[in-house]
């Protein structure tokens, strides 16, 4: 049995499609993301899930059940947004004790729980502290304690990370994927950020103008992108001329070689990007003036790089 | 150039000095009239300490009249801010919620009340009533409907202020995914959120309300600044010194006022709460 289920999602606003048949199925304590560029319909999906937004047809189904006609606050979901949203007038544990309170559960009862749950985000200390007293990043754990504290069946994450810096956003990303594992919550997070996607994921989802272009792992959405957008948006890729076609190629399946006649492409390095554990170089293409990316692969030949340097390209034999 | 750095550093000095003179003179001035008891032609310098009092106030203060005059007006205050933050906490968060597009419009009829003038709306409205409910006109709560349109512009701006310094969509539905109605949302979260917002509105309506003068006098209800207005007539120093009195109440209210929304605005992240002046 799927622990949560869209069939035939649709949703319109005014004259845009923001949703067209959207259906995956999610298996109990997955982690999957919903990825894509601004506007493709991924936070609509998680909205209608939520209850904040109203299908034009279709169903879901949480265990079973259609809830698509249910309000938000009887769904049994929990939602982190993007947002701190943490309420400002009450305390950091009061906040995660709100769900509870709402449910009726008595005072000792709500206490013992926020403190559980503050001790599942290490942030036990900060119970006495007000929303404004605390970082950014605690603010996104306290509001993952604060959704998870009503053992909700599905955890919804409205691009959580978006507003934390670097540093922190992987520090959160990291938490999120250790709750998902240790509760067995099954988990929607929807994120424009690929590598978030990848590093997070059981699944991926990537969406584009309201449909799903390709559900899989993120390492069958990676190497066996279904269609193009997948390719392009998940991972950099050149697009490289084979006599009369094209192919798909990522960076690190290319080897730079001498310009000879072993080389399937020529061209002169325009540009070289050290980025630490590799170096993007660009190269345009004698006879098709296209700029591409390759990674270095041999020391010795890192030695030899210079800007309007001719060098050979050539695909990588796994 | 060394003149006219003292000039520079001098004058805005200066110009404190002259705007503290210009409120505070009368202030004093008048504080002399009501609480000394020398005749107006013998107030000089000579007699700056001598023969202070307060029982011309005291005496205001004893008198029924007054006290009657108090009661209906902070009466007819009470049911204006019930009646105000009624009509205008649900219109507000409406309009930030649900209609965006129609706060244009609501904008527009809160600011109505300095467009149209008091005796407008009471030669109107009066009209209106003295031909369906007379006994409505009769009541001293006549005023409320007339004192709530008063003070509409003062409460949606308070209140629009507040709104605007929360994320209001997200913490909506950050406490209806967490399982709460939407009458929950509104006393757990919103209200308290709000709570500078109305404050400041309810005070900005209660002092609409003890200075109101034009309305209560055209319906002929013996509110406070009718009283004040009578009072000066029959005992002019009795009526300044309660002026003064009210003044002084008055500022440490809005004083109160100013010390919860500093507090708030470190609690809440509110930031700039401001709703203009006040009448």
């Amino acid at each position: 049995m799927s622990a949560l289920d869209f069939v035939k999602v649709s949703k319109s606003f005014g004259e845009v499609q923001a949703l067209v048949d959207f259906s995956i199925s999610l298996e109990q304590g997955e982690l999957v993301s919903l990825l894509g560029p601004s506007g493709c319909g991924k936070t609509t999906a998680l909205r209608i899930a939520a209850g904040f937004e109203i299908a034009d047809s279709g169903s879901i189904h949480l265990e079973s059940t259609n809830i698509i006609g249910l309000p938000a606050n009887e769904r049994k979901m929990g939602m982190v947004f993007q947002s701190y949203s943490l309420f400002p007038h009450l305390n950091i544990r009061d906040n995660v004790a709100f769900g509870l309170k709402v449910r009726g559960v008595r005072n000792e009862e709500r206490k013992k729980r926020a403190g559980e749950m503050l001790d599942l985000v290490r942030l036990s200390d900060l119970g006495h502290r007000m929303p404004h007293q605390i970082s950014g990043g605690q603010q996104q754990r306290v509001a993952l304690a604060r959704a998870l504290a009503t053992q909700p069946h599905v955890l919804l994450l409205d691009e959580p990370l978006s507003a934390l810096d670097a540093k922190i956003r992987v520090e959160v990303r990291d938490e999120i994927r250790r709750l998902n594992r240790d509760l067995g919550v099954t988990t929607v997070f929807v994120t424009h950020d690929q590598d978030e996607a990848m590093s997070i994921s059981d699944r991926i989802c990537v969406m584009n103008n309201g449909k799903i272009e390709q559900i899989g792992s993120p390492r069958d959405v990676y190497n066996a992108p279904a269609t193009p957008f997948v390719a392009h948006f998940v991972g950099s890729i050149n697009s490289l001329p084979v006599g009369d076609t094209r192919v798909l190629i990522r960076p690190e399946n290319l080897e730079l070689v001498n310009p000879d006649a072993s080389a399937q492409w020529c061209g002169t390095i325009t540009d070289i990007t050290f980025v630490g554990a590799f170096t993007k170089i660009s190269v345009l293409l004698d006879d098709q003036k296209i700029t591409m990316s390759v990674l270095t692969i041999s020391a010795q030949f890192e030695h030899h790089l210079s800007i309007g340097a001719n060098v050979g390209i050539v695909e990588r034999k796994s | 150039m060394a003149t006219m750095k003292f000039i520079g550093k001098i004058w805005p000095r200066l110009y404190i000095a002259i705007a503290i003179v210009f409120f505070v003179a009368p202030l004093l001035s008048m504080a002399r009239f009501a609480f000394q008891r020398i005749p107006v032609i013998s107030l000089g310098r000579e007699n700056l300490f001598k023969r202070w009092t307060i029982d011309g106030l005291l005496t205001t203060l004893r008198d029924p009249e007054f006290s009657h005059s108090l009661s209906v007006s902070l009466k007819v205050a009470f049911f204006t801010v019930i009646v105000l933050l009624f009509l205008m906490v649900p219109t507000t968060l409406w309009v930030h919620l649900s209609a965006p597009r129609w706060r244009g419009v609501v904008e527009t009829v809160t600011i109505l009340p300095y467009v149209v003038p008091p005796i407008a709306l009471v030669v109107g409205v009066s009209g209106t009533y003295r031909s369906i409910a007379p006994w409505f006109l009769a009541s001293n709560y006549s005023l409320v409907p007339f004192y709530a349109i008063l003070a509409m512009p003062f409460t949606f701006r308070s209140l629009d202020v507040g709104i605007k310094a929360l994320d209001l969509r997200t913490l909506v539905d950050a406490a209806k995914s967490l399982g709460a109605s939407s009458s929950r949302v509104m006393w757990n979260v919103l209200l308290p959120n709000l709570r500078t917002s109305l404050i400041n509105a309810a005070f900005l309506t209660i002092t609409v309300v003890l200075g109101e003068f034009t309305i209560a006098s055209l319906l002929l209800k013996r509110t406070l600044p009718m009283y004040m207005a009578q009072a000066q007539g029959r005992e002019p120093q009795g009526a300044l010194g309660l002026g003064l009195f009210i003044l002084v109440l008055t500022t440490i209210l809005f004083t109160l006022v100013s010390i919860i929304r500093k507090k708030d605005s470190k609690s809440i992240d509110v930031k700039n709460i401001n709703v203009g002046m006040v009448p």
